[in-house]
């Protein structure tokens, strides 16, 4: 039990730490963007990489967000009937739900490990006028699809641990994020 | 089993997973990825992963969470409350001046940022608690700030706007110009509302007394709050109009007039920064992961051929292509009161795109209509997020009870402008076509 627990803190603390580094691509994203505006307009010189370097920076950041999202509940749900129930009516409907949950998260790491090893076997570049390499962004798709993976576990174990009353896990309460 | 059959068991099983409280995303990855396996088999998900990777390569969506950042940004400065006295000074010794005067702010941040939330926040911590002070009818200050917060959709910059012209093909400039005369209509819309009932029910507006009026000198000084706002409008919507830049390097153009502006106001702080990051990042990736499943989504649905079976369906509406219209907008309406519009419009639009299209209706005027029905799902019950966010910043005095009937009046006013612009399309469609001719 406590190797269990071990692994539901360590998970969180990861997807935390990981999402907290990579909200600050922001930045980058920003700066790079701005920079071609000013190389455009300033020195009438544009660039070939800025805006291809920026949009895979983009494609890193948005999928490696799910986990941080989960950690946080930040996944918009609607909770017209959700909310009425008591924590552990919610518990045993969240373990219901997990299975469509994991349907779509192991597919799509399924899936994602493909495309994945075969861009890392052939070093895939873009074939643009910069080609760089893309197969990193493409890491990407597993790596963030199995953090979400893991943090729906963590989720999974908390449920079971508050719908059967077991003591390995003890609920905390969580922030809530924005909306649109 | 009938596509029929299929279709409805598809909706129902979406709307059972909605219900039990499961994350959107999920309940769009994973419903479809089940009807997807008997349909089309397993490794038609291999199709749903490689445009997962299209999504990520999508320039246009960088975009998002830079307009969210700027928003984020100038929620923290000053800008707002800067704005508010001047409106204030100007407009206190008019009857209802504090609510047209709310109004005109948030018409000024929509004009900045790309989302409703930001405006809704600042006013009900500055306008409302002044409008409250001041005798205003709780009704009439809380109705004002819902109506006037969900502008930040329609007014450009709009992240819906994107959204929707990424699904539905339509140029993102177009969309952009096609919102300001609209918005501008609303605007004047509900002052007008504002004015006529305040002229008959003095009470409910009370103007300032003449000895908290302003001297001229005070208003015209004032008026250097409207400068910063101003000068990033120019920088946002006149890089994009121009063809200067586009509407992603503008986004980035505006993070530099919000951080620009933050720092005037000496709120330029790394604390400030990393907040507006983080929950930029959070609001960036729960759209992305809807857009995400929504491959799988429109993927399922293709698969079972369900879209000969809904414009079957729409044939059969009566009162020909203007009763398709309505009947899709009642749709969108009810779906609004469950449902964030991301996923109304991951929904929807695959499903309506093709029968406007068909029907030889303009997709940047539907889209327009689409995006105040949008914002009204904002400010209705039960799933409006304006409301909650009001909620989140009133005095305890005001309860969600309060909030709703604030609103009754303000809809049916937005519903007037739909009508208008059903009528009058050259409402939506002149500026696009003035801006963009041929294109």
């Amino acid at each position: 039990m406590r190797a269990l627990s071990a692994f539901m803190t360590g998970v969180t603390r990861m997807n935390k730490l990981i999402g907290k580094w990579v909200s600050y691509l922001i930045f980058a994203m920003f700066v790079f963007l701005l920079m071609e505006v000013g190389f455009r307009y300033l020195f009438n010189s544009p660039t070939v990489w800025t805006n291809e370097l920026t949009q895979m920076l983009f494609g890193v950041y948005a999928v490696m967000s799910g986990g941080y999202i989960m950690a946080h509940r930040g996944h918009v749900n609607v909770d017209l009937v959700y909310s009425h129930m008591t924590p552990r009516g919610q518990a045993v409907t969240d373990i219901i739900t997990s299975t469509v949950f994991f349907a779509f998260t192991l597919a799509l790491l399924y899936f994602g490990v493909d495309i994945a090893r075969e861009s890392i076997a052939s070093l895939e570049t873009s074939y643009s006028a910069w080609n760089p390499p893309i197969w990193p962004v493409k890491l990407a798709i597993p790596v963030g699809t199995g953090l979400l993976v893991l943090q729906g576990l963590v989720k999974l174990l908390e449920d079971i641990a508050i719908a059967f009353n077991l003591s390995y896990y003890q609920p905390e309460s969580t922030d809530a994020g924005d909306t649109l | 089993m009938s596509i029929e059959a299929l279709t409805l068991l598809f909706f129902g099983a979406l709307l059972f997973f909605l219900m039990l409280g499961l994350p959107l995303a999920f309940v769009l990855g994973g419903v479809s990825v089940v009807f997807l396996y008997f349909t089309w088999g397993f490794d038609s998900f291999f199709m749903v992963a490689s445009q997962i990777w299209g999504t990520m390569g999508s320039f246009t969506l960088v975009a998002i969470p830079l307009f969210v950042f700027m928003a984020m940004v100038l929620e923290r400065t000053g800008v707002a409350r800067d704005l508010y006295r001047m409106m204030h000074l100007w407009w206190g010794g008019v009857r209802g001046g504090l609510a047209i005067g709310t109004l005109l702010i948030c018409a000024v941040f929509a004009a900045m940022v790309g989302i409703s939330g930001a405006a809704v926040v600042a006013m009900g911590t500055i306008a409302l608690p002044s409008m409250l002070d001041r005798g205003y009818d709780k009704n009439m200050a809380l109705g004002v700030i819902n109506t006037g917060g969900g502008w930040g959709i329609l007014i450009p910059p709009s992240i819906l706007m994107i959204l929707y012209a990424l699904i539905t093909g339509v140029s993102v400039g177009k969309m952009f110009a096609a919102g300001i005369l609209p918005g501008i209509m609303l605007m004047i819309l509900t002052a007008l509302y504002i004015v006529i009932r305040c002229y008959f029910q003095p009470h409910l507006a009370p103007a300032l007394p003449p000895e908290e009026r302003a001297s001229w000198p005070e208003k015209f000084r004032a008026l250097r709050a409207v400068l910063l706002p101003i000068l990033i409008v120019f920088m946002v919507l006149g890089s994009i109009i121009g063809g200067i830049t586009t509407p992603t390097e503008a986004a980035a153009v505006g993070v530099l007039g919000a951080l620009i502006s933050a720092a005037t106001y000496g709120k330029l702080t790394w604390p400030m920064l990393q907040e507006a990051s983080i929950r930029t990042f959070k609001l960036t990736g729960m759209i992305m992961w809807i857009l995400f499943a929504a491959h799988a989504f429109s993927a399922a649905y293709q698969s079972m051929g369900a879209q000969d079976l809904i414009e079957g369906l729409m044939a059969m509406v009566p009162g020909g292509p203007w009763g398709v219209v309505i009947s899709m907008m009642l749709i969108t309406f009810l779906l609004a009161m469950v449902l964030d519009p991301v996923g109304i419009m991951m929904i929807t639009l695959p499903v309506f795109i093709p029968i406007i299209e068909a029907l030889g209706f303009d997709p940047i005027w539907f889209g327009i209509l689409f995006v105040i029905n949008m914002e009204i799902g904002y400010m209705t019950p039960p799933f409006g997020f304006n409301l909650f966010y009001l909620k989140g910043i009133v005095p305890p005095s005001i309860t969600m009870n309060d909030i709703y009937r604030s609103i009754v009046p303000f809809v049916l006013v937005e519903i007037l402008g739909i009508a208008l612009i059903m009528v009058f399309p050259e409402i939506a469609t002149y500026l696009p076509n003035l801006f963009f001719k041929g294109g």
